[in-house]
């Protein structure tokens, strides 16, 4: 089966080899019908970055009967539209997805489906097409929690193939801290960040989210608010870091090995290699310089969001800016991980390296009082907030260009940064609404806590009936 | 002297400065040159995956894993075996071990390279703070960093059908980077640097350091400036693969900048030259202008390489004996020249495997038996055979056990040195013989039965009988005569007969007129 990233750069091809995750899906007995649309090389908050052209978002709510050519062509959100879109309509009962700074939750979220980013290294990335490493995760995308709790066991196992892959020891420790000490509701402390409401926030989120929380809390959990201070700046952190990665992963696609080499001078014979061409290609230069050959084979190849981030990380990494742009957004990622850090109950297993040895702690998971002045005392299990600031954009609306795009992103890419679990459940829009997404965050490794709490919430939605 | 306090030692350093300040090819200048080599290493898997190595001459793309080739959705794994032969480099060029490092992209397009970025370690790399001592020199050479990184593929042009070939096998070798300090200041030093830095990756078994076979590649820094004034402007020649090519470039490179000072503008401007193997000189590559940005940055899937103390230990306690303490094992145990000892560490290119000249030397010098004798035999006579049949030592087919044997016959006098090049000779002629060379020897007759057993006088009396014109030419006096008379003495006696004991006899026999 082809893999073309939703690039010219691969259209025609076919790896000789499969992921880890399609070799442990068929073992488990999964069929694989097709790949997905979804922006270029996962660059995108829309998928609308895409050789293949947009995806329509399907969802209809139950009560409308609008025949499918007039309705309203919304986004079905980026960059794993093609997966969500492809669960919402009933088409799979389960998608793999991507998700490097919410590819997974934003189009789960506006599809009204289960999107899952599960703790960075708990599935293989070998077979994942890299976008940036340090921030790629394989998603999954269910109609509801079991489902995606079903696909995520079949997936969550060490590979060597992956040097990111977490350890077994690591794995251990996170699973029997995940476990938890509470039963139902009770006892569950849920932290609520209060950077993660911003102004920006639509009232048709802030609703459905708001009451989301006012059941959980009545149901017997603890609502905590909480700040995590630096999520203001973790926006642009992502950009410089996924943009600097992405820079460096996509030289590979030079026209020698990926990608059609371009010798020929004239835009015709350009032309020729298909209609996916995004940018005319520079005026005929020396046609024997290897370097023209690159830069024409890549300004065709490439669609220009790629393009967009390729400058920007080739900037970020120069080495003028190196410093203040990479560096510093390499601080912000640590920052954001502190102020994670800070409020959890449990510790961070891939960082954290104890002053007391484990073995002494009657709870070695937890982070013990007399090493961090804990401002909450024993700290959340959870936080929950709105998936995105607004339900599906209308496709070609302005506000899915440029800047607007990556506001989109700004409440899933603090966790991405930090690699922690996320989860995206959907709240049940009221009739004509277009759905909502309310997101679980916990603990690196704390999966299956994240998982048991949008299992309640999911059913708090379907009491709702 | 100066001070009648001052140390030979010092002296000498004293005497070198001045030698090198004042070096007649070019009076007045100082010259300042820098060496960064890339070693590749001996390790059957490639650094970052587990496709193998390959050798010079090896089918193109045969040794190419999915890595290798930067398929989309493909990871680096990190070879530890490589990891382990840089630690051991480390440790023989006494550098600091740095307990945390780490791997960084370095971009660039270029055919060869698959990927668009070589892994190699730029920020934090594996050790620093070395040194190497080199011959004639009393302070070491500093070595400022050793790195991991990757190799590229091997680009070549065919003229004929203008195309670019692109092989593969060498994309992804682990490669040692190592990098001095600007502490060379001679051709003759660079070259003695060169030299000792490629026995010790050869006897730690790091790397084959085969320059011509590409196995170990010098990029050289030069500089001048008029003694006395700051450090020149440097200029980086690129690729050099002989010890000779390297010395021509630095040589030329001295003249050209030299020359560039002495002009109207006096400056040397920073470039990047390459070397003609044809004309002997360095020619620009590019200019300091054109110097590419190679934007690293810290690979993310690596993270970091932790090297543990025990580690370090290991390593130190497992490592084979390093060029310099076996120089002076040979000189002191064995009391061999100077010369003697080049010769064999010279020969000594594959000592990991203990088939190399000194483990041979060693195990040969057994108690009972003279080093200086064993030398000769093992040098001057057996080697000396396998050059005549265009052989190296290493395609030697004798043990040690059946040369020791044979150089044991010989001192003992149980045969004459003479039979022993005879049986030495027989031995390698066919060297798969089950005989021990004691029973070859009783069959080729060269046993002496017992000592004086050999009549002496009766083969002198029957030679005398066959050359008798040669006889009565020697009673007239032309005494040169005698020689082809113990000629033929010896080769009757099949080399067993001493040929002084045969001349006294012969002067007898001749003078009293026997065998008349």
């Amino acid at each position: 089966m082809p893999t073309t990233a939703s690039s010219m750069m691969l259209k025609d091809f076919t790896p000789p080899f499969d992921a880890t995750v399609v070799t442990l899906l068929r073992e488990w007995g999964a069929e694989i019908i097709g790949k997905a649309n979804c922006d270029e090389f996962g660059m995108g908050s829309l998928n609308t970055h895409s050789v293949h052209g947009p995806v329509v978002n399907p969802f209809q709510a139950h009560s409308s009967s609008v025949p499918w050519v007039e309705r309203e062509r919304r986004s079905a959100g980026g960059s794993s539209g093609g997966s969500a879109a492809a669960v919402v309509a009933g088409m799979c009962s389960a998608a793999l997805s991507t998700d490097t700074g919410g590819s997974t939750r934003l189009p789960a979220s506006y599809c009204g489906i289960v999107g899952f980013k599960p703790s960075y290294g708990l599935i293989s990335r070998w077979g994942v097409i890299s976008f940036a490493d340090s921030l790629d995760c394989v998603g999954i995308m269910t109609k509801d929690v079991s489902g995606t709790r079903h696909v995520f066991e079949a997936l969550n196992v060490y590979d060597p193939k992956d040097p990111t892959s977490a350890s077994a020891n690591a794995r251990e420790m996170a699973h029997r801290a995940s476990a938890g000490t509470w039963t139902g509701l009770k006892g569950l402390r849920i932290g609520i960040p209060q950077e993660y409401f911003p102004s920006e926030l639509s009232d048709e989120v802030l609703t459905p989210v708001r009451a989301a929380i006012e059941k959980l809390a009545s149901e017997g959990a603890k609502i905590i608010p909480v700040s995590l201070p630096s999520t203001q700046y973790a926006l642009s952190a992502y950009y410089v870091i996924s943009s600097a990665e992405a820079n460096s992963n996509m030289s590979r696609y030079d026209g020698v090995q990926y990608g059609k080499p371009i010798y020929m001078s004239s835009f015709r014979r350009c032309s020729s290699f298909g209609s996916g061409l995004h940018v005319p290609l520079p005026p005929a230069s020396d046609l024997t310089n290897t370097a023209s050959i690159y830069s024409r084979t890549r300004s065709a190849g490439f669609g220009p969001e790629v393009q967009k981030r390729i400058l920007l990380g080739t900037y970020a990494l120069t080495a003028d800016a190196f410093d203040n742009y990479f560096l510093q957004a390499q601080r912000i990622r640590q920052l954001v991980r502190d102020d994670f850090n800070r409020v959890f109950h449990v510790r961070d297993f891939l960082s954290y390296s104890p002053k007391t040895p484990t073995a002494e702690r009657s709870e070695p998971w937890a982070v013990p009082d007399d090493e961090v002045s804990h401002p909450l005392r024993t700290g959340v299990d959870v936080l929950i907030h709105p998936s995105a600031i607004r339900t599906a954009p209308l496709l070609g609306a302005p506000e899915t260009d440029g800047l607007g795009a990556y506001v989109q992103d700004v409440l899933t890419v603090p966790a991405s940064l930090a690699g922690l679990p996320a989860l995206s459940v959907p709240l049940r829009p009221r009739d004509q609404e277009w759905p909502v997404g309310i997101s679980v965050v916990g603990q690196w490794g704390c999966d299956e806590m994240v998982l048991r709490v949008g299992q309640v919430i999911e059913s708090f939605q379907r009491r709702t009936d | 002297m100066l001070l009648p306090s001052c140390s030979p030692r010092t002296s000498l350093v004293v005497q070198r400065l001045h030698r090198a300040f004042h070096d007649k090819r070019w009076p007045g200048w100082q010259v300042i040159i820098g060496i960064e080599t890339h070693a590749q290493i001996r390790s059957p898997e490639k650094l970052f995956s587990s496709s193998l190595t390959s050798s010079l001459g090896e089918t193109p793309n045969i040794h190419v894993s999915l890595f290798d080739a930067a398929f989309p959705g493909t990871l680096p794994s990190l070879n530890q075996n490589c990891v382990d032969l840089a630690l051991r480099t480390a440790i023989a060029l006494n550098s600091r071990i740095q307990t945390c490092s780490s791997f960084d992209r370095k971009h660039y397009f270029y055919s060869d390279l698959p990927a668009g970025y070589q892994i190699t370690q730029h920020y934090a790399p594996i050790a620093v703070e070395g040194s190497l001592r080199i011959p004639d020199r009393d302070t070491p050479i500093r070595i400022k960093q050793i790195q991991l990184e990757q190799d590229t593929a091997k680009s070549t042009f065919d003229p004929r059908t203008r195309t670019s070939n692109i092989d593969l096998n060498r994309a992804g070798t682990g490669l040692l980077e190592i990098v001095t300090e600007p502490d060379l200041r001679s051709p003759e030093e660079a070259g003695a640097y060169v030299r000792a830095l490629q026995a010790m990756l050869r006897a730690i078994g790091a790397s084959d350091g085969n320059m011509e076979a590409g196995s170990l590649r010098c990029d050289v820094n030069v500089s001048v400036n008029p003694i006395g004034e700051p450090a020149g402007t440097r200029c980086e020649i690129k690729n050099l693969n002989s010890v000779k090519f390297m010395q021509a470039a630095i040589i030329h490179e001295v003249h050209r900048q030299r020359d560039l000072l002495s002009g109207d503008d006096a400056v040397v401007p920073q470039e990047t030259r390459g070397f003609n193997q044809d004309t002997f000189e360095t020619f620009k590559m590019r200019s300091k202008e054109d110097a590419p940005d190679y934007r690293y940055m810290p690979d993310p899937n690596l993270g970091v390489l932790l090297i543990t103390p025990e580690r370090i230990e290991e390593t130190a306690r497992t490592m084979p004996e390093l060029p310099w303490v076996t120089r002076i094992r040979l000189l002191e145990r064995y009391k061999l020249s100077e010369q003697d000892v080049d010769i064999l560490l010279n020969l000594d290119s594959d000592r990991e495997d203990h088939t190399g000249a000194v483990a041979y030397f060693d195990r040969l010098c057994t108690e009972d038996r003279n080093p200086r004798i064993v030398f000769n035999w093992m040098i001057h006579e057996l080697l000396g055979r396998l050059n005549a049949a265009k052989l190296t030592f290493a395609a030697n087919p004798l043990s040690t056990i059946q040369l020791g044997e044979l150089i044991d016959l010989v001192h003992s006098g149980a045969i004459t040195g003479t039979s022993g090049k005879l049986l030495l000779r027989e031995m390698l002629a066919d060297p798969t013989s089950s005989q021990t060379p004691t029973e070859r020897a009783r069959s080729l007759s060269l046993l002496s039965t017992s000592s004086g057993e050999l009549d002496v006088t009766s083969l002198c009396a029957v030679a005398i009988a066959a050359l008798p014109a040669e006889a009565s030419a020697f009673r007239n006096g032309h005494k040169n005569v005698l020689n082809k008379i113990i000629g033929r003495v010896m080769k009757d006696s099949r080399g067993r007969a001493d040929s002084k004991g045969v001349k006294e006899c012969l002067i007898a026999l001749l003078e009293q007129g026997g065998g008349q």
